[in-house]
């Protein structure tokens, strides 16, 4: 089944209109293919799909190995308010400062953890499974995921919009404005599904035999 | 449909989602929002948003980026070989002795970091293949890295208890002092299992031969320095936070420093060390905390269905069962949950419901924080999910096999389980600290 594993990916423009297109017609030998109809010498991700997962990996990745750095803004935070606390006045805006921090590190950072496949599954079953069957069941399964993010995200930003409409700010002596952080978390968010999207298209690339 | 019902329902239908090998946080999620739908419609579309905003004001969740950090620095830096080097010289010539320092080690490393996996990788690292090469039989080793190991979540300070505090609404000060006893008679408890079983089976843990054990007193006494680093390190965290100049988390950041200041100042913060450490906290931190984050919103649905109060009412009046009855089925369910459930997972999604039912039942939440620190414990070691026992497969050397690792746990899981009977029938074991502390 996995022959055509390492079947090259044509950046043509005639791979634009659909998967099942381009040269399959031409150079598949007919009683080879019967197996799997969606299997094919040639079958091509579309131009379009391939420049998204090339181009949202490539923004992911690069933000998460800025925002990886965040832990030292985090501790950075932390290590003043105590020395403010013990030997001048201690400061007003750390505690929340700190936990703006927190929610940007992991929220941002999260699309470059699920590159690095940090986010733990449950192994049981999965962990002795072939990696095509691991494909076929992720690509069902991320739907869940990205439906979860969705809501989270449609959340977000009807919470965000109350925030910018009424001007909300955190109950507490600092009274900081609550829409930049939740806008960072929007922004998070959207990353965090464009990132799954990514991943769909990449379990579909594997079931196809498509490298990427 | 009536809402234990539903809660069941829920419940059952992430099981089966979890099962699908999706990214956990991905099927907790998903079951919480479409529940929330379904029940509240466009209003329960912002549960799912509306939990993040919890979780950002949950502050004493910020000690966790901060012990991940501290605990990779600890590990990859491999500053704690001296600290081995301390124990191998001074508890070599004891049978077994090995292995009691390891757990000692262990207990040592507990001090500085809240994680089981820094104690892990260090004792994977570090004393395994020592032990092996002086003869020391591999099922023994591996046992004892696996459960001293465990007692990094229950000495203080332990990240598990600060998740079990979020949950519980309890002070994490107190469960902390609370965590202190049960770890060290635990320790205890192990090193009395090596000692016997050592006694009774010289050839599991032999004494180092002669020409290792006779070091001179000036070099004994002159690696008992290594002892300084974790007592530095745990200083460091513990005496502001003690005398109320600073909070946990700033003290778990001064930890974090004083662990990062160590490994430059020994020279051993190299580009890669730095590389890993900064690169793995941000992906272990972000795999717990969409986890959380997630199993808050199905918290929060099930907070909203009263499914606690349901259960509650089921087993106190339905069944007729009395507290201890129900506490001590709870506990066995639990261990046999934690048999094929993710410890993370565990964490997360049992706690807030079983948590809330203890305190129905009218237990101290203190005291059962421990229990329920014990209980993950085990089930980080139990078969066939088990979080120790996948780490120890990735960093035991190949001649150490899965059957090994799985038959090395067996004596200690029987330790843990006695451990964790002591202090069901002696709560003193966990309470007399925070109560002689705080006065409560």
């Amino acid at each position: 089944m996995t022959r055509r594993v390492s079947a090259p990916i044509h950046l043509s423009p005639t791979t634009q209109t659909g998967i099942r297109i381009g040269n399959s017609a031409v150079s598949c030998p007919v009683a080879g293919d019967m197996d799997d109809g969606l299997e094919g010498q040639g079958h091509r991700l579309p131009d379009l799909l391939l420049r998204y997962v090339r181009i949202v990996d490539a923004v992911n990745h690069r933000l998460g190995r800025v925002i990886m750095y965040g832990i030292f803004v985090i501790a950075a935070i932390l290590l003043w308010s105590s020395i403010s606390k013990t030997f001048f006045l201690p400061s007003l805006w750390t505690l929340e400062m700190a936990q703006f921090a927190m929610v940007a590190y992991y929220i941002l950072g999260g699309p470059y953890s699920i590159q690095l496949g940090s986010n733990v599954r449950m192994d049981l079953f999965y962990g002795s499974w072939t990696d095509r069957r691991k494909a076929w069941f992720d690509a069902f399964t991320v739907l869940f995921l990205i439906f979860y993010l969705g809501v989270l995200l449609y959340g977000g930003i009807s919470s965000t919009a109350y925030a910018f409409e009424y001007g909300e700010r955190s109950y507490s002596s600092w009274r900081p404005y609550m829409w930049p952080i939740k806008t960072l978390m929007c922004i998070g968010i959207l990353l965090m599904l464009l990132q799954s999207l990514s991943e769909l298209v990449k379990d579909v690339a594997k079931l196809k035999g498509i490298e990427i | 449909m009536g809402y234990e019902t539903i809660a069941i329902v829920m419940f059952a239908l992430m099981m089966l989602m979890l099962m699908t090998g999706q990214r956990v946080f991905g099927a907790i999620g998903f079951v919480a929002v479409v529940a929330a739908l379904l029940l509240w419609g466009r209003g329960g579309s912002d549960l799912g948003f509306a939990a993040a905003m919890k979780l950002m004001k949950w502050y004493p969740l910020l000690t966790l980026p901060m012990f991940i950090f501290m605990g990779y620095v600890l590990s990859e830096s491999r500053i704690a070989d001296d600290l081995y080097r301390m124990f191998h010289v001074w508890m070599g010539p004891v049978k077994g002795g090995l292995a009691i320092g390891t757990i000692g080690l262990m207990v040592l490393v507990s001090a500085m970091n809240g994680l089981s996996v820094a104690g892990m990788a260090i004792g994977a690292t570090i004393a395994l293949p020592e032990l092996l090469r002086r003869g020391y039989d591999k099922r023994m080793v591996t046992g004892v890295i696996q459960a001293g190991s465990a007692l990094g979540i229950l000495v203080p300070p332990s990240v598990v208890l600060v998740l079990y505090a979020l949950i519980a609404r309890q002070p994490v000060g107190q469960l902390w002092l609370a965590g202190v006893f049960p770890g060290l008679m635990m320790a205890g408890l192990f090193m009395l299992y090596i000692t016997i079983r050592c006694q009774l089976q010289p050839e599991l843990g032999p004494v180092l031969p002669k020409s290792e054990r006779t070091v001179p007193l000036g070099e004994k006494l002159r690696l008992l320095r290594a002892g300084l680093l974790p007592i530095i390190i745990f200083g460091s965290m513990m005496i502001p936070f003690v005398n109320g100049w600073t909070s946990l988390v700033e003290s778990s950041a001064i930890g974090a420093l004083a662990a990062f200041v160590a490994a430059v100042l020994k020279g051993r913060m190299t580009r890669k060390v730095f590389e890993t450490s900064v690169r793995q906290t941000l992906a272990i931190t972000c795999m717990f905390m969409w986890i959380i984050l997630a199993a808050l919103g199905f918290g929060a649905v099930f907070d909203g269905l009263g499914a606690v109060r349901a259960i509650e009412a089921l087993f106190s009046e339905q069944l007729g069962l009395n507290p201890w009855t129900t506490l001590i089925l709870m506990q066995v369910s639990f261990l046999l949950m934690g048999t094929f459930l993710d410890d993370t997972a565990m964490l997360v999604i049992v706690a807030p419901l079983y948590v809330p039912l203890v305190g129905a039942l009218g237990f101290d939440l203190i005291w059962y924080g421990v229990l329920y620190t014990i209980t993950t414990q085990i089930a980080y070691m139990t078969p066939p999910f088990g979080y120790n026992l996948f780490l120890m497969r990735a960093m035991a050397p190949p001649e150490i096999r899965l059957k090994d690792i799985y038959s090395s746990i067996i004596p200690f899981v029987g330790v843990m389980i006695l451990a964790l009977g002591l202090v069901m029938v002696f709560p003193q074991i966990a309470l007399w600290f925070p109560e002689y502390v705080y006065g409560r």
